[in-house]
């Protein structure tokens, strides 16, 4: 009877003790560290980060009408005992140095339970390598170096996709186009595709592009015929025009600032160049600049890009997102904007999947999370990471400038196929 | 064939070259002075032109009147308000007058224009193109080359078969003497600014027709302007004339040759970097230039 007694006390003791100490109920609050360059020359985009990461952490701290999704009718983490997410915003500057020792002050003084940002992919480097020092898990929304998910850490995942991604959505449209996927195209026999030419500004960005896209074309099947670099402050790019159209391509790939993507299409046109595909990476090709001042010279040129406006109207909760934000701060959604939406929205999935903020729970629950597509305003597959952190479904836009009948130039997407929101103009129409 | 087509499109795109190039000569020629803000008057030429054609709807090839008169008046501007002062000063003090003139006029132009690239979209020769036999020429360009030729012709007839003309070579040649003879120097010295500034206005409305204008534009042409200036001999024009279109040529040749022999190395990316090459051994090997006759 004794015996009995003193294990039901044993046992009321130690039932009593786990409520106590479980973080669920004795928290009502969680504090996320977000570091973004909040002044100097970042600082407009900072702003614009901070208000989208603000938005959604309203959207799942207060019980949101008209947005369906799960997380809008939380009211705080359900897992969690509706604690609510307190963002701890920090203004890095756009200097890693700076970011490091804010993350160690947001570690050790404010408690958080874990990182997010920082979007330079600089910042974002050494900021994530404080996280890995001390165990706290960080979640990096909008840093596109893909060098940062190569570097074995365990602390430290990624939802957005990389550069390496965006050049593999190039090849995956060409691979759809040999395939019928493609809306509005007959499938293209593969040999009518087969030869690509490339012409890439000689910087890093540029060359790292340059190699991406060789090492892509040996993996689909592709064959380039040329690839060039050349000084994007050239006086004159004929000659550049000429190497490539001297192999006759049947799709050319640029990586171009904005001046030189200008001159390259005048080029171009002037030398009448004929050619199946046209394909630039962003940069120069998605600058509103370049649809102003070629018009309609960019009939069925494509860009690769993150997030279009039109998203939203073929992704309802991206409308819906979208709306709360313009009606909060006057502004649509851009690629920057959308992507730290779904970097604090992966950071409540996450903590209601780990039930807990313990760092260790976090990091189980971060391997094994899986937000699905139809839950995200960006146009991705879901949010799953890798075993080095990366999510593996992310993917970016492709984007087609297209001429409407009233000679007004729109970009429209064709990439990924279900979410195209006009027919691919195939072959590109060239100049006449 | 990949051969001949380069050639005819480095002569055309040389003939420009050797155009902007032509007033920073003849400036040098005359006076000694080496024109710093000469690429911004070429880029005040390409906004001349440019928005003559935005606002009045009138061709870029009518509107290079516009241009070349701006040009001039730059250039007479300058004179009579700056550089005459400096030629008081020191040597040193000429460097900076017109390194201060150039950063002026950029400036301006940002504040004006704003940093925006600005392209010309409608004129009769914009876009288009033309095929003579297996070879596609670009309308503007064909046009820059054949207006450049004449413009260079005209200034060429102008200095050896005029009075005046020869005034100025005398200047050039010895302003002592030429004072002594009668010639007033010193508007002589406004004529060559005249010159200068008139043809590379010429020179920036023959460009907006297939390039950019922005405010930082006149540096990168300027640059190979130099080039030409040192290889073709300080002061001269026909050498000015050779080796504008030896730049050309050597711009457009090196690719194909790197294209001939195979090598992707040998690719568009260095095509600048023979140019200067050719500068550097003309001016280790020959210090006047290839047609220079001044020390």
């Amino acid at each position: 009877m004794r015996s009995l007694k003193s294990l039901l006390f044993i046992c009321v003791l130690f039932l009593s003790l786990t409520i106590i100490s479980s973080p669920a109920y004795a928290q009502k609050e969680i504090k996320i560290g977000v570091l973004y360059p909040l002044s100097g020359a970042l600082a407009t985009i900072g702003r614009d980060l901070q208000r989208a990461a603000e938005l959604t952490a309203d959207i799942i701290n207060n019980k949101t009408p008209g947005v369906d999704i799960p997380m809008a009718k939380w009211g705080g983490i359900p897992n969690l005992g509706g604690a609510k997410i307190k963002l701890i915003f920090v203004d890095h500057r756009g200097e890693p140095d700076r970011g490091a020792d804010l993350a160690k002050r947001l570690i050790l003084d404010d408690k958080v339970v874990g990182l997010m940002g920082a979007y330079n992919s600089a910042v974002t480097k050494t900021v994530s390598a404080v996280a890995e020092r001390y165990g706290i898990p960080m979640i990096n929304d909008s840093s596109t170096s893909p060098d940062l998910t190569e570097r074995g850490f365990k602390w430290f995942w990624r939802t957005t996709p990389h550069d390496n991604y965006f050049n593999r959505d190039l090849f995956e449209l060409l691979k759809g186009l040999t395939e019928g996927k493609v809306r509005g195209v007959k499938a293209v026999p593969k040999a009518q595709l087969q030869n690509l030419a490339y012409a890439c500004e000689n910087t890093e960005w540029g060359s790292g592009v340059a190699k991406s896209i060789e090492a892509y074309a040996k993996e689909y099947g592709f064959t380039i015929k040329k690839g060039i670099l050349y000084n994007a402050n050239s006086p004159d790019l004929t000659s550049e025009a000429k190497a490539l159209l001297s192999v006759k391509p049947d799709a050319m790939l640029f990586a171009s600032y904005l001046s030189d993507s200008l001159l390259m299409i005048r080029t171009l046109k002037g030398m009448k160049a004929q050619t199946k595909f046209l394909w630039g990476q962003d940069a120069g090709f998605e600058m509103a600049d370049f649809a102003k001042q070629l018009g309609g010279d960019i009939n069925g040129v494509l860009t690769r890009t993150v997030f279009i406006d039109k998203i939203t109207k073929v992704k309802k909760v991206a409308g819906q997102i979208n709306a709360l934000y313009k009606k909060k701060y006057g502004d649509d959604l851009t690629g920057a904007t959308a992507r730290s939406v779904v970097g604090v929205q992966t950071w409540a999935y996450v903590l209601n999947k780990a039930g807990s903020t313990d760092p260790k729970a976090i990091q189980k629950a971060c391997n094994e999370i899986n937000i699905p597509a139809n839950e995200l305003v960006m146009p991705w597959e879901g949010v799953k990471f890798d075993s080095k952190g990366q999510n593996v479904l992310g993917r970016g836009l492709i984007g087609q400038y297209q001429k409407k009948p009233d000679g007004s130039i729109s970009l429209e997407i064709v990439y990924p196929f279900d979410l195209a929101t006009a027919n691919f103009i195939y072959p590109f129409p060239g100049w006449k | 064939m990949l051969v001949i087509d380069a050639l005819l499109q480095g002569i055309l795109i040389g003939l420009l070259f050797a155009l902007v190039a032509l007033g920073l000569t003849v400036i040098f020629g005359v006076m000694d002075i080496v024109n710093f803000a000469h690429g911004e008057f070429l880029m005040l030429g390409m906004y001349a032109v440019y928005w003559t054609n935005y606002f009045l709807n009138i061709d870029p090839l009518l509107a290079l009147p516009v241009s070349a008169a701006l040009g001039a008046v730059l250039g007479l501007a300058s004179y009579y308000w700056l550089i005459r002062y400096l030629l008081r000063g020191p040597a040193i003090a000429q460097l900076f007058g017109t390194f201060g003139l150039m950063l002026f006029l950029q400036y301006l132009a940002m504040f004006l224009f704003s940093a925006d690239y600005r392209m010309i979209d409608k004129g009769v020769l914009v876009g288009k193109s033309y095929s003579i036999g297996p070879f596609i020429f670009e309308g503007t360009k064909l046009a820059a080359g054949i207006l450049s030729l004449i413009s260079f012709a005209v200034v060429y007839y102008f200095l050896y078969k005029t009075k005046t003309g020869k005034a100025l070579q005398a200047t050039a040649i010895n302003k002592e003497a030429a004072t002594y003879m009668g010639i007033k120097t010193d508007r002589m010295n406004a004529l060559a600014w005249v010159i200068g500034g008139g043809t590379v206005g010429i020179a920036g409305g023959l460009l907006i027709n297939f390039y950019y204008a922005y405010p930082m534009v006149g540096i990168l042409f300027v640059m190979i302007a130099f080039a030409c200036v040192a290889l073709g001999g300080f002061g001269s024009i026909k050498g000015v004339f050779y080796a504008g279109i030896l730049v050309g040529i050597l711009e457009m040749m090196f690719p194909v040759f790197g294209q001939l022999i195979g090598s992707d190395f040998l690719g568009p990316h260095f095509k600048f970097t023979v140019v200067y090459l050719a500068y550097f051994i003309i001016v280790v090997v020959r210090p006047q230039g290839l047609f220079g006759w001044k020390n």
